[in-house]
């Protein structure tokens, strides 16, 4: 009997821990109601990518040596390096030069041990197109700089999380001049 | 008790005015209140979805909706002209006639089902006397036509989710009686008008959620399964399967569903608030204010302003139940098959069936206080 009353007492008991769990949840997603949205308007809004973000490859032609370093560092030796001897000179002599973005896992080893640092990251991200082809980029279009996201009067620019103040989690509204926390690259140099 | 406002009557006096026969006015007024209530469902099934598409992105601190209309007040509008206009798709060898009224059959019992739901004293489309018991009948035609759509689609899955559906609506169906008949037992009557007047008088103390407590949980819990919402979406549940007993409608049959699915919450609301929540009675009795301010019941604008208060609460009182199954929707996990199970037959079964022996021992020892 008492046995049974216990097992009513236990099974009561849990229906009122799980009635309490569940309004603890309830006041965890009412709580949510009153944040701010975190989401970024993606195209009237964008992110500035960061100093060090890797996009697509910058490529400057006139620096360029054929040395072809740049593919035997690439996992997949993606970069196409078209050049000719010139025997007058005594040098390399690039023709073309191409990359295939579609392929392309934008690791930066290129970038890292190019001797002459013809090729560099960008900050440009937005690759679409309708065809695959049309990512298989050459030395013209390797060559052209991004539109930065700073200048485009189309779109709010905002702050990654990390580039924000201190305590600050909203990019929106951001005061004037104010500064994320640390020193600023310019600031650590000049010591 | 005074009547309020006589909608009905009026139109037909103003009408035999003018010379015409009293059954041809009434023939007139008939098509008025069927036309309100499609266009009201209809109105609040948009709203609801609104509503959920931006609560959803509040508790996920999303924006939502923002470019249709202020706000995004026309997304659901946008929604619903796109299944409208999308292609109407008919799978292979699938059985033409029971595909088409499937999602019939599940729509039809839940527009029906709003002539019950009154908001106000005469402002409810038929004072049925079994009315709250008819609702109970209409709401287990809705398994016919999930099975129905399920099975004539010629899909296995289809059907196995239209199995689910139908037993989930069907174990849940027994609950949802057992805590009506808590109610019914307490206001001696089916009718849901008599079910408000039993709540009046008191304002919010009057309601009856003070007196069934675990009635209204068990209610709101056994209705958020028969609408399918979250916590016990299994027949849909669109993180995991495909969809269920819909997987192969789509248009406006698919829209069919989704229809009556959100109409189906804003009609559990509803009865939520007319039988726990007190209907159109407001917090404070109006009726006692106004006769402490020496007003006369019958004056004109009175019965307009409570008329309006009334609406305007029923509505409010739904959607806040509306927005906590919302709320619910992104706080809670989907049960499994088997907990849905227990928790139908294992807990709310019994619990339900104790709850009303419990309003039945109250009423013989307190009868002044429970309806004797």
């Amino acid at each position: 009997m008492f046995q049974f009353i216990k097992q009513v007492g236990d099974y009561a008991k849990e229906t009122i821990q799980a009635a309490k769990f569940i309004g603890q949840g309830l006041s965890v997603t009412f709580d949510h109601m009153r944040r701010r949205p975190v989401t970024v308007q993606y195209p009237y809004e964008k992110l500035i990518p960061s100093e060090r973000y890797r996009g697509r490859i910058h490529f400057e032609f006139d620096k360029c040596i054929s040395c072809e370093v740049c593919v035997r560092v690439c996992p997949i030796n993606l970069p196409v390096v078209d050049y000719e001897y010139d025997k007058t000179s005594k040098k390399k002599k690039l023709k073309h030069y191409s990359i295939d973005f579609g392929v392309c896992i934008f690791c930066g080893n290129c970038v890292e041990y190019c001797p002459t640092n013809c090729i560099s990251m960008t900050e440009e991200y937005e690759l679409a197109s309708y065809d695959r082809h049309e990512l298989n980029y050459d030395n013209v279009a390797m060559g052209r700089l991004p539109y930065k996201v700073t200048n485009d009067p189309m779109v709010t620019p905002l702050r990654e999380f990390a580039y924000l103040p201190k305590g600050v989690m909203e990019p929106h509204d951001l005061p004037a001049g104010s500064q994320r926390p640390g020193q600023r690259p310019e600031e650590a140099a000049s010591k | 008790m005074n009547s309020g406002i006589d909608l009905q009557g009026s139109f037909i006096e103003y009408l035999t005015n003018f010379g015409l026969p009293q059954g041809a006015a009434k023939a007139v007024w008939m098509p008025l209140p069927m036309l309100l209530v499609i266009t009201a469902a209809a109105v609040g099934l948009l709203v609801t979805v609104w509503l959920e598409r931006k609560i959803s992105a509040a508790a996920q601190q999303r924006i939502g909706p923002e470019y249709a209309g202020p706000l995004g007040v026309l997304q659901p509008l946008a929604d619903g002209l796109k299944l409208i206009f999308k292609e109407d798709v008919v799978p292979n060898k699938t059985d033409n006639w029971l595909f088409t009224l499937g999602p019939v059959i599940v729509v039809i019992p839940i527009f029906l089902s709003y002539i019950l739901i009154p908001f106000g004293q005469n402002l409810v489309i038929t004072n049925v006397g079994t009315g709250i018991f008819l609702w109970v009948a209409l709401s287990s035609i809705a398994p016919i036509g999930l099975l129905m759509s399920g099975y004539a689609s010629n899909n296995k899955y289809s059907l196995l989710g239209g199995l689910r559906a139908a037993a989930q609506s069907i174990s849940y169906e027994i609950p949802l009686a057992l805590s009506v008949l808590a109610i019914v037992m307490m206001s001696n009557s089916l009718s849901t008008l008599d079910i408000v007047e039993q709540q009046s008088g008191y304002g919010i103390l009057g309601w009856n959620i003070w007196r069934q407590p675990i009635g209204f949980l068990i209610f709101w819990i056994a209705a958020l399964a028969e609408c399918e919402r979250l916590p016990f979406d299994l027949p849909e549940a669109e993180e995991e399967l495909v969809a269920g007993y819909q997987t192969e409608y789509a248009g406006m049959k698919f829209g069919l569903f989704y229809v009556s699915s959100y109409v189906n919450l804003v009609l559990s609301a509803l009865l939520v608030a007319v039988l726990y929540l007190g209907g159109w009675e407001s917090p404070l009795p109006v009726d006692r204010l106004a006769g402490l301010l020496g007003v006369s019941e019958t004056t004109p604008w009175l019965q307009v302003i409570t008329a309006t208060i009334g609406i305007t609460l029923t509505v409010l009182k739904a959607y806040f139940l509306v927005f906590l199954a919302v709320l619910l929707r992104w706080t809670l996990p989907r049960v499994r098959i088997d907990q849905l199970l227990n928790l139908g037959w294992k807990f709310l079964l019994p619990v339900s069936l104790v709850n009303l022996l419990l309003t039945a021992a109250l009423k013989l020892s307190f009868p002044a206080a429970f309806g004797g």
